[in-house]
């Protein structure tokens, strides 16, 4: 408000002058009515209203017109420099040191002042920045409100951020500038570049609370526009910092969010599909069971024809269980429900399930005894043995016998099922655990080699290893292993059966 | 086995229906049906039924809830209807106080053997038999000795806890929980490995083949049963 004295300094000379030869002429008439001492007191008040209105270059100025004029105006001899009475030197003096200091001390506290009022229109600005950036819902509102901001100190700002891997890519176009960016990055400290060009630039790192975000690279004409607002400039990157932190944040959490729906999604339709799929097909089985079953009106034919129905109903139910589990584990969430326990339960629960595919095999089952406690999924285990038991029947002449075979081999046990079959293709034996993977392609044997795939799943899942092999004495083995851990340990019992708790 | 039986039947799939219920008949029971849980609450209470069967994936509640409901007023055997994929399910139901389950997609004589199996379980609760004989192996509780082709068997203390519980309950599915809880009483309900290995020494001292038993039998994931 008061800016037009500085930039027309001339103009606030002759303004501070008339002002005193305003003061002189009002006070002339005064002369008969005043002392001179009230009229010393009218001009250093004009030269205290010059300081305060125009600055102090025309406050001195004043100041010494004032004397000039007192003296030639007002003391005896008037309308002359002489002057009669030596004690008016000391009026002179004391007058002219009492303008000095007034000028001094008013435009000092003037631009005190004026140093607030910038200062607040700067906390005003930055406020006003950060208020923008904390409403920022993306990367392309944060660099438009920074720029708007920084437009009016005649700078402007590139952001480069580091991204998911690490890396910085604006190291990679930049050439010169670019050990200076990291260094920026590394010290978390702000690094001015001499840059081939006429901009002059400086790095400010974007420190957030967790790490640092990237850098800022603020540019410039006119490179002492920089070196004054650094310190602001610092200000500016840390909002932008803690921006940048908060945007990724956002990201993050959007992103889980978006994970936790999908994941839902995906086990809705799968047990979805499962019930729908399902429930024709129990259907399917049950009716063509009791028809295989009824004995009034049917035939032998008929009989046996609704037989292979439910037979081909029931192999249905397995490829589509089989299916789904691929699925589950494939969408890699599958939770394991691992448990203590015994090979043999799992061996003994699939051979039970497995009845009527192994009715004309002999099977051959060696378990050591003191078999350890594993720790694994047990329903998951049983698709295991299962697929493996089918598997070797599947690939194996009818009547043959299947070993089935538990061990510990070191830190891992292990359960092994061999059929007397042909064994694996050569140099296919690795290859059958592939998804749709079959070892004789396009044979007339059903199935479509999901079961080796899911079995290497479920267990890689528990940290196991499965492997294929051919028996030196002909047909196939698969094997897998899971590892040992430490067992709980089971406390003995007294082992009498007479002694304690008699009725 | 001559006496008639009543069975409810609560599946919301009419196909499904159709069959259980021809299969159920000529097997000589009286079926009634429901489509939904409410409904089957209702029919239970007025038909008082010898045997309800029930699909755990109804449309309007939750199966396990119905089981407790009926099991609230009712002693009948429960058979549940599942899906392979829900374990939980079926522990949650069995501790709810169901008997059995059949898992989709099962046969007509799967069904027909599991409802003989809980209709001889009824007929013999009400006479408690201190003798027990399954596959060469005679158990004389009220003398408490085991033997096997004639020959005594030595049972440790628990081992014979764990014979007596699985007889008192034959042909239920018993949950590990349950039988942890039964054997080795109410702390013990979560170290399940005790079980397991000690159901491994009875099927070593009381099974002809234990690597293939055909009276202790594993349910994978649920718990054990025993066919006597």
């Amino acid at each position: 408000m008061v800016a037009s004295p500085q930039r027309n300094p001339a103009t606030a000379y002759l303004w501070a002058a008339a002002a005193c030869l305003l003061t002189a002429g009002l006070a002339t008439p005064l002369r008969p009515f005043l002392d001179l001492v009230n009229i010393v007191m009218l001009f250093l008040l004009t030269v205290f209203l010059v300081a305060r209105w125009l600055g102090r270059g025309p406050a001195v100025m004043a100041s010494f017109l004032s004397v000039v004029l007192f003296d030639v105006l007002f003391v005896p001899p008037r309308f002359s420099l002489a002057v009669s009475d030596v004690q008016y030197l000391v009026t002179f003096a004391v007058m002219l040191a009492v303008g000095l200091v007034t000028a001094a001390l008013t435009a000092g506290l003037q631009r005190q002042a004026e140093v607030a009022r910038e200062q607040e229109r700067q906390a005003q600005g930055l406020y006003e920045l950060a208020r923008e950036l904390a409403g920022a819902a993306g990367r392309e509102q944060l660099e438009e409100a920074l720029g708007n901001y920084l437009k009016g100190m005649g700078i402007q700002a590139e952001l480069h951020l580091i991204d998911e891997a690490g890396n910085l890519p604006f190291l990679a176009t930049a050439a010169l500038p670019q050990r200076l960016a990291l260094m920026a990055v590394v010290q978390g400290d702000a690094v001015e570049m001499d840059d081939p060009g006429d901009l002059s630039r400086l790095v400010l790192p974007l420190k957030g609370p967790m790490r640092v975000r990237g850098v800022m690279v603020v540019s410039a004409q006119d490179p002492a526009n920089l070196a004054r607002e650094r310190q602001r400039l610092g200000t500016v990157a840390s909002l932008v910092a803690l921006t940048v932190e908060r945007l990724h944040y956002v990201d993050v959490a959007q992103e889980s969010q978006i994970e936790i729906t999908a994941e839902r999604l995906r086990s809705s339709v799968l047990s979805a599909l499962s019930h729908d799929l399902r429930t024709p097909l129990t259907a399917l089985v049950g009716m063509a069971d009791s028809l295989a079953l009824t004995r009034e009106g049917t035939t032998e034919a008929t009989r046996s024809t609704a037989a292979a129905l439910r037979d081909q109903a029931r192999a249905m139910g397995n490829l589509l269980g089989n299916l789904l589990d691929m699925a589950r584990l494939q969408a890699g969430k599958v939770q394991l429900r691992r448990e203590w326990q015994l090979f043999e339960d799992v061996i003994s629960a699939s051979l039970n399930l497995l009845k009527p595919t192994l009715a004309d095999r002999p099977i051959r089952v060696a378990l050591p005894p003191d078999l350890p406690l594993v720790e694994f999924d047990a329903v998951l285990l049983e698709r295991v043995v299962c697929n493996l038991l089918e598997n070797a029947a599947k690939y194996s002449p009818p009547g043959s016998p299947i070993d089935i075979r538990a061990f510990v081999e070191g830190d891992r046990a292990g359960v092994s099922v061999c059929d007397q079959g042909k064994g694996f293709p050569p140099g296919q034996a690795e290859r059958v655990f592939g998804m749709f993977e079959r070892g004789q392609a396009e044979s007339a044997t059903p199935g479509v080699g999901l079961g080796l795939a899911i079995a290497k799943a479920i267990i890689e899942a528990h940290g196991g290893t499965i492997a294929a092999a051919d028996r030196p004495e002909g047909g196939a083995c698969v094997s897998f292993r899971l590892p040992l851990g430490t067992p709980p340990a089971i406390e003995a019992e007294p082992a009498d059966l007479q002694e304690d708790d008699k009725p | 086995m001559t006496t008639e039986m009543n069975v409810l039947l609560i599946e919301d799939e009419p196909q499904i229906r159709r069959f259980v219920r021809a299969a159920l008949e000529a097997e000589g029971s009286r079926v009634f049906e429901a489509e939904n849980g409410q409904r089957g609450l209702i029919e239970a209470g007025t038909r008082k039924p010898d045997l309800l069967i029930v699909d755990l994936g109804l449309p309007d509640m939750d199966g396990v809830d119905l089981i407790r409901d009926f099991r609230s007023w009712s002693e009948a055997p429960v058979l549940i209807l599942s899906a392979r994929s829900d374990e939980q399910d079926k522990i949650d139901a069995l501790d709810a106080g169901a008997d059995d389950y059949l898992t989709k997609p099962f046969g007509v004589g799967e069904l027909a053997a599991r409802v003989r199996a809980l209709q001889r379980r009824r007929m013999k609760g009400q006479e408690a038999s201190p003798r027990l004989a399954f596959g060469g192996v005679e158990v004389d509780f009220s003398r408490r000795t085991v033997h096997r082709d004639g020959e005594p068997v030595h049972l440790t203390p628990i081992e014979y806890r764990l014979l007596s519980v699985l007889a008192a309950n034959g042909g239920k599915v018993m949950t590990h929980r349950s039988l942890m809880r039964e054997v080795w009483g109410p702390n013990h309900g979560e170290s399940g490995h005790y079980l397991r290995i000690y159901m491994s020494h009875l099927r070593q001292k009381l099974e002809a083949d234990p690597a293939q038993p055909a009276h202790f039998l594993t349910e994978t994931g649920v718990g054990y049963r025993f066919q006597p």
